[in-house]
């Protein structure tokens, strides 16, 4: 009886090589690009680096916890105001805002998460979308610094190269910290959470602190994304920022990666900015209406993730490292 | 005081709306425990073919009320049946994903066939005089339908043998399906119901506001703080917070303006989520 399984095991490990070793092409190629690349393809996986950081830090909270975040967009969009009024008003060189713009993004996670992550389920998922539309009418009234419904213009310079690679290492942290959460013992804590957290509790889990800290560093890491971005468009508008559908993009790509891993967000973004995009240079006028049906087509037919559609056919182990 | 008496009015009249959309919105939530995203988008569906059959037929949107309410109906079954129904035993964020989906391919559908043009239906216009107070028609007249439908939905859910059913999935699916209650068909007939209400309330923004693709969205922020008012779940509670959330509005609409107006509007929603998350009379398990 042994044979089939030990097989199994082998084949599994073959399936994680070609797993990683996929990855770490990606890796290489997405390296290189502002050594070749043309600026279109430059801005297209830029653009994908900041999807990926933005579904990377929601997995941290949403993804282990359960907890839904459904205004994740909140914390990118007070990255990009922060770094953009420390630039603009304050002067102040663009790496010293985009670290503000993270420190600004947790601070707020955390006023918001403490009274917030008491809410259950539903009750969390929409108050987290009413924090989301209080701030963003909140920037929108105070004209006066953040240049209110207009938008604010920060000092144009050509830094795309810079902001790419700024970028790639907000994602690099994210999936290392990320890689770390799972593997040590507070993943398993935060997975027990989300499997059922009065018994967590029970078991002398610290719920509260634990959920708090995954919430701070989730929104840690879209202040940051929310600063670079800020800092190479040089253009910023509430409408924009504060976007429900980045939220519901990185959900998306989490989810089609898979919630709770270390390389679904990874693998999730990968896939679905490529599809995005070619859904949007080949059908322009029907993109959005055929994003809603890829969503629900995700939902209905992979709701586990691909990588659990592979650990369920025995292509790649059921480790936690993935 | 006549002045605030005209506000409070005003904003009585546009909490009537509301609760036709919130309505929906928190009986779906009772018996199936989803958040509709997309039922903003129902709305837009509603408002355009009250628009389209305006305009190709002439049918005054009452008349055409008609026509909208089977209808609804009609899509909300279909998506129940084929969608909806297949993530109820589903974490939350499936079910979430899923209705945004959907939220998302309605929007983007409207904009590519009925373009992103801002429409509205001339129809009705005026105001009445009562002593000092000028009230205005159209708007009486949306808030009395959207009266009178949820008078019938609540007759529907009280009186009636599937309206107790639905009532009995909502305080607890498994116990009414140990009753013998077909908790399937009771959840379909409710994400009929609702949808089919919001495109009543549809039909009557039509006349209201203006119609375009992404209607939807600032009417369904609306309706979540209704619901949240209201309780999440209970029928009159969305009523009673529809009520609550017109005058709010109203009131901060007048004293500052209307976009600190929206900004009170979602304070409201958070500071009663974390004050009292069961609302006025929710379900006790927030």
């Amino acid at each position: 009886m042994a044979g089939p399984l030990i097989a199994d095991q082998r084949a599994a490990a073959r399936g994680q090589r070609i797993y990683a070793m996929l990855l770490a092409v990606t890796a290489g190629v997405i390296m290189v690009i502002p050594a070749f690349g043309s600026n279109y393809t430059k801005t297209f996986v830029m653009q994908g680096l900041m999807s990926c950081a933005l579904a990377g830090s929601w997995n941290l909270i949403s993804g282990f916890t359960g907890y839904v975040s459904f205004g994740h967009a909140a914390f990118f969009g007070i990255g990009s105001y922060a770094a953009g009024i420390a630039i603009v008003h304050g002067g102040i060189p663009a790496p010293l805002a985009i670290a503000i713009a993270g420190a600004a993004a947790a601070a707020v996670g955390l006023t918001f998460g403490y009274p917030a992550l008491r809410l259950r389920g539903p009750y969390f998922a929409v108050g987290m979308l009413g924090v989301a539309e209080a701030i963003r009418v909140a920037v929108t009234v105070a004209e006066p610094v953040t240049g209110g419904g207009k938008g604010l213009v920060l000092p144009p310079e050509d830094v795309l190269d810079a902001a790419y690679y700024a970028m790639l290492a907000v994602v690099t942290t994210t999936v290392l910290v990320t890689y770390r959460v799972a593997t040590l013992p507070v993943g398993l804590r935060l997975l027990a959470i989300r499997e059922d957290e009065v018994a967590a509790e029970m078991n002398g889990i610290q719920v509260t602190r634990l959920k708090l800290g995954a919430f701070a560093v989730s929104a840690l890491f879209a202040g940051l994304a929310g600063g670079i971005y800020a800092w190479q468009i040089s253009y910023i508008d509430p409408g924009t920022v504060f976007a429900g559908s980045l939220t519901v993009r990185a959900i998306a790509m989490t989810m089609l990666g898979g919630q709770g891993t270390v390389f679904g967000p990874v693998v999730g973004s990968i896939l679905l900015s490529g599809i995005s995009e070619a859904l949007w240079t080949r059908f322009p006028f029907i993109h959005t209406a055929l994003s809603g049906v890829l969503i629900v087509a995700i939902v209905l037919f992979l709701p586990g993730g691909i990588t659990q559609f592979l650990q369920n056919r025995g292509w790649i182990p059921r480790s936690r490292r993935l | 005081m006549v002045t605030y008496l005209q506000v409070i009015i005003s904003g009585l009249l546009l909490g009537g709306v509301y609760a036709l959309l919130a309505g929906g919105l928190t009986l779906i939530f009772g018996v199936m425990r989803v958040i509709n995203l997309a039922h903003g988008e129902f709305l837009m569906l509603g408002a355009y073919a009250s628009y389209y059959l305006f305009m190709r037929l002439g049918l005054n949107p009452i008349v055409s009320l008609l026509l909208t309410l089977p209808l609804m109906f009609l899509i909300g079954w279909v998506a129940q049946r084929f969608l909806v129904t297949r993530v109820v035993r589903a974490p939350l964020l499936t079910s979430l994903l899923l209705t945004y989906g959907v939220s998302l391919a309605l929007t983007g559908g409207a904009q590519a066939l009925f373009t992103n043009d801002f429409r509205s239906v001339p129809f009705m216009s005026g105001a009445v005089n009562v002593g000092e107070l000028a009230l205005s028609i159209p708007r009486l007249v949306a808030c009395g339908i959207a009266l009178v439908l949820t008078a019938a939905a609540q007759y529907f859910l009280v009186r009636t043998r599937w309206g107790k059913a639905l009532r009995a999935t909502s305080q607890s699916a498994d116990v009414a399906l140990a009753c013998g209650i077909d908790i399937d068909r009771a959840r379909t007939l409710a994400f009929a119901i609702a949808v089919a209400l919001a495109g009543a309330a549809g039909t009557l923004t039509s006349f209201l506001y203006t119609v375009y693709p992404e209607m939807g969205r600032t009417f369904m922020l609306k309706a979540f703080a209704v619901i949240v008012l209201g309780g999440m779940g209970s029928f009159p509670g969305a009523f009673l917070g529809a009520l609550a959330l017109g005058v709010i509005e109203s009131t901060a609409g007048y004293l500052t303006t209307t976009q600190v107006a929206e900004a009170v509007i979602y304070v409201t929603l958070l500071g009663m989520l974390l004050l009292r998350p069961q609302g006025f009379f929710g379900l006790k398990e927030a």
